[in-house]
């Protein structure tokens, strides 16, 4: 990614968007009694246009800044969501795949690993309470509706930062042989 | 080259992952003011955002209350009934307890700590967005008059209490929450426990060490305890309602002292909430 100071404008305004479209829209509606998590889909779609670095500056970014808004304790949200986005930078630097798939898959399989990861952090920290198995359904859920909501994060990031992609994979359609005078 | 690019990455990873650990640390020691700041700045904004969603999110919340609205409609139905032999046996109680005080000439004692309290309305206006956490964030602030510790109830019962305060906004902790907890007793037999949450599982929460020599049954109301002792007080005051028992199996109750209860407010989707403030605090 070619970061000049009108990108890193840009992928603020989104980011600020998306945290806030997170908390005040996302957390409070519910299919099925769970509410989508859209942020850890956001920083893989930024680590898989981006790479690593952009995926886990973001990552801590958000995660920041959410903590912020909620003030809850600092540091656990950043630290899940930069590995997230690490991971879907790594994701882009090793395997290339291009595929139409790809990105929703990966949003699932990551937001899986993000709601583990924030889990497993959760727990080393302490927690007073009895946990439910129903946790393990909110999690499955969340990482479906990250398949979801993915494609079009992605879409979205994409046109949004083309200006700064380095590598964006070229579709070329094949022209059909034309036979001349028909 | 490569190689450079590969050791400036890994610094900055490794610069990102001890900076994580660097502001845990540094909540853990209670060094917020930053924090403080960005919710400051940032809650007009989020007043803002929740406003302008309002309809998007009563679209989706429709979709999701129909799926629901058929299992529902045939719960309440027979909760009507109960609620219906309930309401004639409480005005018949009602009339009792006031010819009592007639003839005791009672005034209200302090245990109606609940009248000192001033409600203050607000609606949320955030969520977190992890079900590990149980927590919202209101539009009232230290303005007007809130402060930690706050009891906060919606139109159903109690929701949970302030948890931190900021000029414009607060956050509540949920009844969910896995931090929260609450002395209450289940009426009207007044067994006393300790209700607290079971994560991941918002409709239910979990009474504990209640006396196993009394029985509790289904259906059976739980509120507040409102506790005092030694100059210490509870932060709620007594008989807000909390939920209602669902499951008592009285063997789990005489081995592990322990009943589920169904909490009467809607924890998920809550919009106007209020917060008892002024009340009396040792």
């Amino acid at each position: 990614m070619i970061v000049t100071p009108r990108i890193v404008v840009r992928v603020a305004a989104v980011s600020l968007l998306a945290v806030l479209l997170q908390l005040s829209f996302f957390s409070r509606v519910e299919l099925f009694h769970v509410s989508p998590d859209v942020l850890p889909a956001y920083v893989v779609c930024m680590g898989l246009l981006g790479g690593t670095m952009a995926g886990a500056v973001s990552g801590f970014a958000i995660g920041f800044f959410v903590d912020c808004l909620l003030v809850e304790a600092l540091g656990i949200t950043s630290l899940v969501l930069l590995g997230t986005g690490y991971l879907g930078g790594l994701w882009r630097e090793r395997f290339e795949v291009h595929g139409t798939l790809a990105p929703a898959l990966l949003c699932m399989a990551l937001t899986l690993v993000a709601e583990l990861g924030f889990g497993a952090v959760q727990l080393l920290l302490g927690i007073d309470a009895p946990v439910s198995v129903l946790i393990v359904r909110d999690m499955l859920l969340k990482s479906v509706y990250a398949f979801f909501l993915g494609w079009p994060i992605y879409v979205g990031l994409r046109r949004l930062l083309r200006p700064a992609l380095v590598e964006e994979p070229t579709v070329r359609r094949r022209r059909q042989p034309t036979v001349l005078g028909t | 080259m490569y190689r450079k690019q590969v050791r400036r990455r890994r610094a900055v990873l490794a610069l990102l992952i001890v900076s994580s650990f660097v502001l845990l640390t540094l909540t853990y020691q209670g060094s917020v003011g930053l924090q403080r700041g960005v919710s400051t700045v940032f809650s007009p904004l989020q007043s803002v955002t929740d406003r302008a969603l309002k309809p998007a999110r009563d679209l989706v919340g429709w979709f999701d209350k129909t799926f629901d609205a058929r299992g529902e409609n045939s719960r309440l139905k027979s909760e009507l009934v109960v609620v219906r032999r309930k309401a004639v046996a409480g005005q018949e109680a009602l009339q009792e307890n006031g010819e009592l005080r007639k003839l005791l000439a009672l005034d209200r004692g302090p245990v109606l700590a609940a009248s000192a309290y001033k409600e203050v309305t607000g609606s949320v206006i955030a969520r977190s967005p992890t079900a590990w956490r149980s927590s919202v964030t209101i539009d009232l602030g230290s303005g007007d008059g809130v402060h930690v510790d706050d009891p906060v109830v919606s139109g159903d019962g109690l929701v949970g209490r302030i948890s931190s305060v900021e000029p414009g906004s607060s956050q509540v902790m949920l009844l969910t929450d896995h931090a929260s907890g609450i002395a209450a007793k289940v009426v009207p037999p007044g067994v006393q426990g300790w209700v607290e949450p079971e994560v991941g599982n918002p409709e239910d929460l979990i009474l504990n060490f209640i006396d196993s020599t009394r029985q509790v049954h289904a259906g059976q109301d739980v509120v507040t305890a409102g506790w005092r002792a030694q100059g210490f007080e509870s932060h709620f005051p007594p008989g807000l309602p909390v939920g209602e028992v669902i499951r008592a199996p009285v063997l789990e109750q005489e081995a592990s002292q322990r009943v589920d209860v169904r909490p009467f407010a809607d924890l998920r989707n809550l919009d106007l909430v209020q917060v008892l403030t002024g009340g009396s605090r040792e």
